[in-house]
């Protein structure tokens, strides 16, 4: 028998895996305020985690076959909203803090990666994947999914006209959430505002949501893994936060950086955000060959994984500023 | 459970194709047409230059929650989202289709709409589907408010056309066709088998039997080729309307179809093994290809003829 095999790359697109944990563990978001209020607050902050993340971990041993689970800690530094203080100032005060409540912080992030990484428009290129949760009703034609950068968790209440003289304003209706038991919570999520130059910049929710997603290792560009690791080379910190890698591996002995799951312990002040980044992303559909990687590795491993994305992410959200 | 594994069987998919010459002057290029076909920023556009230059772009998906289409006037709500795609064959003809995969059954009420993005181009019938009934009303259109897939192809192209590489100068007359299609799937002893029937208004029906497991994917691929070619035949015919075969009109009339659509004709040119037989059978009947070699040879004889200088024509030229 004779063959012949003709393929084209081009026509037949490959989406390259990366190394995966069982949890990825946030155990902080810094921003100007915090940093502001000076190494105090970062022991605050620091001694108040230290239980949730013991807790986190317990909860995560518990796996099938008795094996030490992987788990990867990260931390995130705003450096989109506000620049502040230096990589050579603030990395090392903030790994001697958590040093001193027990906690060792394997990846650092800069915030800014979640927007554009090494030339990748990551959070252009997510808010391209927004599926809007269709309201009954919807059989086809719709406006293409947020292009007012607003997502909301169902049908908000219909705009009022100007009412013209003599004409009685119409009735208010209110808006709806479409997954509600009974009464609604509705929330409307402003994904991005614009400058006067047309400039997008992406709300704190909406790069969150980025994050999770680079957590959950379900981001591509291209089929190409998108903030993958640097390892720190062990010299001091550079004094520009461009200078730093988008996503720095502190620890050397650390576990993979993205994970099935992921849990966030965060001040209490977050939820809204968080609430948010649920909403989004329940609405936004990953890369598929992503997606089963995942589903494949960990249906091996034993370790089920949700179907929803949105419902591989956790949080602790403990008392405090 | 893994996504993957709990992709239900499909009773029933079910797409329409809309099948447009690209309004521009120049057909474009393999990398114009990757850049016009890029809808996201994150994945590529699928390339391939063997056996003729086609482009496609990545999936993009609709959420809805609707009644189905059904002959019967039976109530059937889905729930889920509709996968649409549009490709570019030879930088020429621009098609835009829009399909769905729909399982016998489905839970009593809506989930969470995350379970639904990670199957994407999957509707779920909330209770049990009625293939036939839907896959009737598929193909004969809906009520108003009924699932449109139509619709949804047809903003996918709108929003293309809008794309700035587009300068709506096309180089002849041509109207875009619509073909809409259902497919069952066959029984095990069943052969795969197609009907094809040109409705009114450049609307066309397929109605298939595939073997069961047959991705939605590859149908619509099969469906988009026979769109191509039938809208290849159409605008060709079309080309000959009311043109006098004795007058240079023909020239201006025929030259853009030797320029343009001649070296389009490609049938089978992606579509997969189960499927491609079913080709044959209108090979057989009515004949695609034996129509378009016949107006091929029409075309070059016109074109022949008129390079020929007249004697006749000469003789009334002479005072």
């Amino acid at each position: 028998m004779t063959g012949a095999v003709f393929r084209e790359t081009a026509a037949d697109p490959r989406t390259q895996a990366v190394p995966l944990s069982h949890l990825s563990l946030e155990i902080g978001h810094l921003y100007l305020e915090d940093f502001e209020a000076g190494p105090a607050q970062l022991r605050r902050h620091f001694a108040q985690v230290r239980p949730w993340a013991e807790a986190a971990r317990a909860t995560a041993a518990a796996g099938p076959d008795g094996r030490r689970p992987r788990i990867s800690t990260c931390f995130l530094v705003d450096d989109y909203f506000t620049r502040f203080s230096s990589p050579a100032e603030l990395v090392p005060m903030l790994l001697a803090e958590a040093d001193r409540a027990g906690l060792v912080i394997d990846y650092l992030a800069r915030e800014s990666s979640c927007a554009v990484t090494g030339g990748t428009p990551v959070a252009e290129a997510v808010a391209g994947r927004i599926v809007e949760s269709p309201p009954p009703g919807s059989y086809g034609p719709r406006p293409p999914a947020a292009e007012t950068g607003w997502l909301a968790n169902g049908e908000r209440s219909p705009v009022a006209r100007a009412p013209q003289a003599m004409q009685r304003a119409a009735a208010w209706q209110p808006p709806a959430e479409t997954a509600a038991r009974r009464h609604s919570v509705f929330l409307d999520a402003e994904l991005w505002s614009e400058d006067p130059g047309g400039r997008r910049l992406w709300s704190c929710p909406f790069l969150a949501a980025v994050w999770q997603l680079a957590r959950l290792g379900l981001l591509r560009a291209a089929g190409e893994p998108v903030l993958v690791p640097r390892a720190h080379t062990g010299g001091p910190f550079p004094d520009d936060w461009d200078d730093l890698p988008a996503l720095i591996r502190l620890n050397p002995r650390a576990d993979p950086f993205a994970a099935y799951r992921t849990c966030s312990v965060l001040p209490s002040r977050f939820l809204p955000v968080e609430h948010a980044v649920r909403v989004i992303l329940d609405q936004t559909e990953v890369d598929r060959a992503a997606l089963d990687q995942v589903a494949d590795r960990s249906a091996r491993e034993r370790t089920p994984v949700p179907a929803s994305v949105a419902d591989r992410i956790s949080y602790v959200f403990y008392a405090g500023p | 459970m893994p996504p993957a594994a709990s992709a239900p069987a499909a009773a029933l998919l079910c797409g329409e194709v809309r099948t447009h010459l690209l309004p521009v002057h120049q057909a474009l290029d393999i990398r114009t047409a990757a850049q016009f076909l890029g809808l996201r920023a994150d994945e590529r556009v699928l390339l391939s230059e063997r056996p003729n230059l086609y482009a496609r772009s990545p999936d993009t998906l609709t959420g809805v929650d609707c009644p189905l289409p059904t002959a019967d006037g039976a109530r059937t709500r889905a729930v889920g989202t509709v996968a649409a795609r549009a490709a570019l064959t030879e930088g020429r003809v621009l098609q835009s289709s829009a399909h769905v995969t729909l399982p016998a059954a489905g839970p009593d009420r809506r989930r969470p709409w995350g379970e639904y993005l990670v199957r994407p181009g999957v509707a779920e019938p909330v209770g049990k589907l009625p293939p036939d009934a839907v896959a009737d009303g598929v193909l004969g259109g809906g009520r108003p408010g009924d699932l449109d897939l139509g619709a949804i192809a047809d903003g996918l192209l709108t929003r293309l056309l809008r794309h700035p590489l587009i300068d709506h100068r096309p180089p002849l007359r041509s109207r875009p066709t619509r073909l809409r299609w259902a497919a069952l799937p066959a029984a095990p002893d069943e052969e795969p088998s197609l009907e094809f029937t040109l409705a009114e208004d450049h609307l066309r029906t397929v109605r298939l039997r595939v073997p069961e497991g047959t991705p939605a994917a590859e149908v619509a691929g099969l469906c988009d080729d026979l769109a191509l070619h039938d809208w290849l035949l159409t605008t060709v015919v079309r080309l000959f309307d009311g043109i006098r075969p004795d007058t240079p009109a023909v020239l201006a009339a025929l030259r853009p179809a030797v320029d343009h659509l001649l070296h389009l004709w490609m049938p089978r040119a992606r579509v997969t093994g189960d499927l491609a037989p079913l080709w044959d059978e209108l090979e057989t009947r009515p004949g695609f290809t034996r129509q378009w070699e016949t107006l091929v040879r029409r075309i070059r004889d016109q074109l022949a003829l008129h390079a020929i200088p007249s004697p006749h024509r000469e003789a009334e030229l002479t005072p």
